[in-house]
């Protein structure tokens, strides 16, 4: 996911942009000389020149590239695919899975998917993810519904304490 | 005073406290030492736990799990070469180098003595530094507060070890996702786009479990799962360590002056403390070619340092609601929900709880010693733990806290979006740690200067009319321009260079 400068420089413009120009057109408080609209403005206009300079590559020469320790007796080279790069989105997706689904299909089994699929997507075999998936959401429904008294939701398989 | 001291002492010697106490530190020992799980993310995991807590056991818990967890990173970094938590990454070569040598005993053993020397040395500084501060900014008005913001602001973009325009850019992010919600002068909705879900704005809470959890669990996805640690047997752990002391007492000094130094600056935290520490440990060194070959003195000053900087992260945190570091910036809204509301008057009128914490940061500093050695002689057990079983109950703990802070289903989905923000940033070389920052300090920033701008009917000319307000204005504004200069400088500098090598 490492976009070059320009790209995220000039997105910044863009963003900054937008926060200034919908910063400015909020309505001001009346007889007030400064209101909600004022420090959108600000924000937006610096972010937008903060954009504008790492697009053109100032700055640049403060970065230190981030020295990774390489780990001794040779680490396999990591896959490297167009779709590879995806799995990182798989977390966020996920808790989205959990957002949509958690109401109707109640904590225990979402959350037993979702220990599923993170746990083989590291590299885990059925045989430690399987039982990974049922055990953690039972012991974190104990922790989180019984002891803290947070309202899980219960859906198709209500936990019998 | 001593009055006091009693009520203190009663606050922490009830049962609560004191297990609250122990798990956290059990926690912290653990998360800390597992590589990729960062003191900050094991601090953020714990805030909905700490909801149920009574206000002095809920900031006893993060104390504790803080505390352990930048003393906990030294051991995956000295057994494996790879740091538990970022502010072990300074010395990981060096510890390892250590161990490699046989000397690993002496590597932990310095690791576990100078975190808690270090540690203690910060909560000094906490209880020294906090009160006479708190007697000057009683008299602050909202310029001051501006300023003292603004300033904050700046350091955490100096300090951040990438280029200032980014971190510069990162804080903007920050304080325009702090701009979301009805809560501003006008009481308009604001970028809320019509969702009533924002209308309450975005908590910092949700943000910063997805910035340094639910990042970290994609990072993990693309990265290669670390070796186990090897199975070994420890010799005495703390042994020689009372001769390391002495033999380097001023660089221990000058480690635990240099964390509390960053730790009160905004935004710079352990990690930072620590890489300093470390470079000022080589540089002044008598045998800085022994540094990188399993030499214990960069060890001693950085091991100190970066437990220094965490008691002493509360100072601005506890008097202004500034965050030291981004522990402290959970800290800080734990604060807020236990009605410990940051600010000079907690000093005279919860006095009793501020002398809580600081007792509760030496306790924890204290017990860290016995837990520390009792973690590293298990540490090959409990770091065998492979990635593919901490990740997902990690992932579990995101979706369901997020959800308990305010019993609120969107909280996930805060995490999850703040997850790929964060994840985004990092990659690019936007420093997190600003975003952070601009999020907690976003509405306080706002208010200041609104509160200034009306109070001074739009002029500018006040804002720099009071005495203390210039000054820390010209110090804001000087670390504003001091990135320039030193760009015009290098620029000055290097330029005959490539133009020599061009012909």
């Amino acid at each position: 996911m490492r976009l070059p400068d320009r790209v995220t420089g000039l997105f910044l413009v863009g963003l900054g942009a937008a926060a200034a120009y919908g910063g400015w057109q909020l309505p001001p408080v009346p007889g007030q000389p400064v209101g909600p609209n004022v420090f959108p403005l600000v924000i937006g206009t610096g972010l937008a020149l903060c954009g504008l300079a790492i697009a053109f590559g100032i700055g640049r020469s403060f970065e230190e590239e981030e020295h990774l320790i390489p780990v001794e007796g040779g680490q396999p080279p990591p896959p490297t695919g167009k779709l590879y790069g995806l799995r990182a989105l798989l977390p966020p997706a996920l808790l989205l899975f959990y957002v949509f689904i958690a109401d109707r299909l109640g904590f225990i089994l979402t959350a037993a998917m979702i220990v599923y699929v993170t746990s083989t997507a590291l590299g885990a075999r059925w045989k430690v993810a399987l039982p990974l998936a049922l055990l953690a959401p039972i012991g974190i429904h104990l922790i989180f519904s019984k002891l803290l008294r947070v309202p899980l939701p219960p859906g198709v398989l209500p936990m019998p304490w | 005073m001593l009055n006091t001291l009693t009520q203190a002492f009663a606050l922490i010697t009830t049962w609560e406290v004191i297990v609250a106490m122990f798990a956290a530190s059990v926690y912290g020992l653990v998360i800390g030492s597992l590589p990729g799980l960062s003191a900050t993310m094991a601090t953020a995991l714990l805030v909905p736990v700490t909801f149920y807590l009574s206000p002095i056991a809920a900031i006893a818990t993060i104390v504790a799990a803080s505390t352990m967890a930048i003393f906990a990173g030294d051991i995956p970094g000295a057994l494996l070469r790879i740091p538990g938590t970022p502010a072990s990454a300074a010395y990981a070569d060096e510890a390892y180098a250590m161990t490699r040598k046989g000397e690993a005993e002496l590597a932990l053993g310095a690791g576990v003595w100078f975190s808690a020397v270090g540690g203690i040395a910060g909560t000094l500084s906490l209880m020294i530094l906090a009160p006479p501060l708190a007697e000057i900014a009683l008299s602050f008005s909202t310029f001051e507060y501006f300023w003292l913001a603004f300033l904050g602001l700046m350091c955490a973009t100096l300090v951040a070890r990438s280029s200032p325009v980014k971190a510069i850019a990162s804080m903007f992010i920050g304080l325009l996702v702090a701009c979301i919600g009805i809560e501003n002068p006008g009481g308009v909705p604001r970028f809320t786009f019509g969702m009533t879900n924002l209308f309450g704005g975005i908590e910092p809470i949700p943000a910063l479990v997805g910035v340094f959890a639910v990042a970290q669990v994609m990072r993990a996805m693309l990265t290669p799962e670390p070796p186990p640690i090897p199975r070994r047997r420890f010799g005495s752990i703390l042994a020689g360590q009372w001769k390391l002391t002495k033999k380097y007492n001023w660089q221990m000094t000058r480690g635990n002056i240099i964390g509390i130094i960053i730790g009160v600056l905004p935004g710079a935290g352990a990690d930072m403390a620590a890489w300093v520490s470390y470079a000022m440990s080589k540089r002044f060194s008598k045998e800085p070619e022994k540094f990188g070959t399993g030499h214990v003195e960069g060890v001693v000053e950085a091991g100190a340092s970066n437990n220094a900087s965490i008691a002493s992260g509360w100072v601005p945190s506890l008097l202004f609601g500034i965050p030291g570091d981004t522990i402290a910036a959970i800290a800080i809204g734990v604060l807020y929900m236990k009605g410990l509301n940051p600010g000079p008057t907690l000093f005279t009128e919860k006095a009793s709880s501020m002398y809580a914490i600081y007792l509760m940061f030496i306790i924890a500093n204290i017990i860290m010693i016995p837990l520390g050695i009792i973690m590293i002689r298990l540490a090959s057990h409990v770091l065998r733990a492979p990635r593919s079983t901490v990740m997902p109950v990690i992932m579990l703990c995101c979706a369901v806290g997020s959800f308990a802070i305010g019993n609120n289903i969107f909280g996930v989905v805060i995490v999850a979006t703040f997850g790929v923000i964060g994840y985004v940033m990092e990659e690019n070389g936007y420093p997190v740690a600003a975003m952070v920052l601009g999020i907690v300090m976003g509405t306080m920033i706002e208010q200041s200067f609104v509160t200034s701008l009306i109070k001074s009917d739009g002029s500018v000319l006040p804002f720099f009319e009071r005495p203390i307000a210039a000054i820390l204005a010209a110090m804001a504004i000087g670390a504003l321009i001091w990135p320039v200069l030193v760009w015009v400088w290098r620029k000055l500098k290097r330029a005959p260079v490539p133009a020599a090598s061009a012909r």
